[in-house]
């Protein structure tokens, strides 16, 4: 089936000459070809004419990468396209490996953006219990993914650290128990950072990741912090933990640690700067994100918030500059496009909750709140704070797994998400690697489903999927992608 | 055919494009932004907006193509239901196995 395809004279065109099911987009004065399998082919006009008439035949130049894609009806080799197909889509077959803990909603930072809906550190009744955290391992452990990965965020999960190190203990036991994979990570300020608490982290093997949003002016005009410089203690933990990791002393792996970059109206037109910084401080990638009209963030967008080609625009503008710096040996990777190059290049899901069909809201991943509530996704339980529990699914204490993942709420995420059912998504060239988000749907549009012409998300993931295949048809820039995701 | 909009700032959705459904669906989503009424006759549905009228002229371009959002999603379902079907089913079953551990 091929959508809006141009006119061309069927003549006494065979079933087999007619191309098999594919998404199609002109782009940068070529056509773009892609499929389920989640391959692609580049063809100029002529050439993709040739194809809808049945008349690229064999010897062709373009013929044989074609066929290997899945694009010609004689040649289609089911079993390696299935696989491929398998493959990219994994997350079907698994259930939620993301488990996401808030383990406090205080923090002692006050951040333009924040989307959790953090309180000050001094407020009482904010923090997770021992007991709620214990269940909500023992919860977790239900899901049937081999790999669980319990992540802690807050607030800020330092200010609840009791609770954090008896949890940290009491899963690391119970992945033994269970011979479960487990991954532990915290998402913190650093601000609340000691010697004994990063000793304790590393002896665990517990990753860490910080916010990072540029230069010092920068970041710290985004995190407020009243006992003083945000970007200091962040910087000064990253510097800690990656030298940990360069001596990796001692029989526990230490992780590199990692950072999130927000891009707010602030950061615009300094990418340079920004990643400048990530590349002093040796760090392996940047992630550059946009920010969503969710939490404080959407009180504040008239002054922080964007449009979709503004930040197109300063995302293609910060990977011209990786490329950049990569060919003068400098090897940082941008996140989202690692994320995008596993599924276009390697056809393999990278396991990345936001861009998947359905989206990973339950079926992927779990939010935890303090108080043992159950959200689809940690934007989902952000909406609750503010009133509205359309997305909790559950508590740990009153709920049985399967009625989590049967409940409501998951299953009106999975369904709205589900791209075959979205009017646009479905014919789109990016749906073999792209994702709806329901919960920014429904904040930002009103349901949902949203409506994608004028979802300012799908303009943004677009914009971004553009400038990602448009280098990777560069010769330059396509090796320096490829080897970002080469095993 | 249909989602044109009238003087006393209100758009018409012609039933030969547009399901009662559909057009009801839209409503919801715009509940809490519009006041809006529909009429339903032989030929189709009369949204009408209360309110402010500028407001109400704003909004009611994307409450037409909210319409046809909701109308196209429920076109496709038709098509597309099947294969939708086996892809949520898959990820719902595989989810909701709980661990044997």
């Amino acid at each position: 089936m091929i959508q809006n395809a141009p006119k061309v004279k069927a003549g006494k065109q065979t079933l087999a000459a007619v191309p098999p099911h594919f998404y199609w987009q002109r782009l940068g004065g070529r056509v773009l070809l892609t499929n389920d399998a989640g391959c692609s082919s580049w063809l100029d006009e002529k050439d993709f004419r040739l194809l809808l008439k049945g008349g690229l035949k064999e010897g062709h130049p373009a013929f044989a990468g074609l066929a290997e894609g899945g694009f010609i009806r004689t040649r289609l080799d089911f079993n390696a396209l299935a696989l491929k197909n398998k493959r990219k889509e994994a997350h079907l077959q698994i259930g939620p490996g993301l488990h996401i803990f808030v383990t406090t909603l205080r923090c002692n930072h006050k951040c333009l953006y924040c989307q959790s809906g953090a309180i000050s550190q001094a407020s009482k009744g904010a923090d997770m219990s021992w007991p709620t955290a214990r269940r909500s391992v023992d919860f977790a452990f239900e899901s049937p993914n081999r790999g669980i990965t319990i992540e802690f965020q807050g607030g800020e999960p330092l200010l609840n650290w009791g609770t954090l190190e008896k949890t940290v203990r009491y899963a690391r036991k119970k992945g033994r128990e269970t011979g479960r994979e487990l991954g532990l990570a915290v998402v913190s300020n650093f601000s609340l950072m000691t010697e004994e608490k990063a000793a304790f982290l590393i002896a665990n093997e517990v990753s860490v990741c910080a916010s990072l949003d540029g230069p010092e002016d920068l970041h710290n005009n985004n995190r407020k912090y009243a006992e003083g410089s945000s970007y200091k203690q962040t910087v000064k933990w990253l510097k800690y933990f990656r030298k940990k990791s360069d001596n990796q002393e001692g029989e526990k792996r230490v992780f590199r640690p990692s950072a999130l970059l927000t891009v707010t109206r602030y950061s615009l037109g300094r990418h340079k700067e920004i990643i400048d910084e990530y590349a002093a401080l040796g760090m392996d990638f940047i992630f550059i994100r946009p920010l969503a009209p969710i939490g404080y963030a959407k009180n504040l967008w008239g002054k922080i918030g964007y449009s979709a080609s503004e930040f197109v625009r300063f995302y293609r503008d910060s990977l011209d500059y990786i490329f950049e710096l990569n060919s003068k040996g400098t090897a940082i990777k941008e996140k989202m496009a690692v994320m995008m190059l596993k599924k276009i290049v390697r056809q393999d899901d990278p396991m990345f909750v936001d861009l998947r069909c359905p989206c990973g809201a339950g079926i992927g991943q779990l939010a935890y709140d303090h108080n043992g509530d159950i959200y689809t996704c940690d934007e989902g339980r952000m909406l609750a704070w503010e009133g509205d529990e359309l997305f909790k699914a559950g508590n740990v204490f009153k709920s049985k797994y399967s009625e989590v993942m049967l409940s409501p709420a998951v299953k009106a995420c999975a369904a709205a998400s589900n791209l075959e059912m979205q009017p646009v998504c479905f014919r789109c060239v990016y749906k073999p690697f792209c994702g709806v988000c329901p919960v920014y749907n429904y904040e930002a549009q009103g349901s949902l489903w949203g409506s994608m012409p004028s979802n300012e998300r799908c303009a943004t993931l677009k914009g971004i999927f553009e400038t990602v295949f448009l280098a990777l048809r560069d010769k330059k820039k396509g090796a320096v992608l490829r080897s970002w995701v080469e095993k | 055919m249909g989602g044109k909009m009238k003087k006393e700032a209100g758009v018409f959705f012609d039933a030969r494009v547009y399901s009662p459904e559909a057009v009801k669906l839209a409503a919801a989503v715009f509940s809490g932004r519009l006041d809006i009424s529909l009429k339903r006759t032989a030929r189709g549905i009369t949204a009408t907006f209360g309110g402010a009228a500028e407001r109400a002229a704003e909004l009611g371009g994307a409450f037409a193509n909210e319409a046809l959002n909701q109308q196209c999603r429920m076109d496709l379902e038709r098509k597309n239901s099947r294969l939708a079907r086996i892809v949520l089913t898959k990820a719902l079953l595989s989810a909701t196995q709980r661990h044997a551990g």
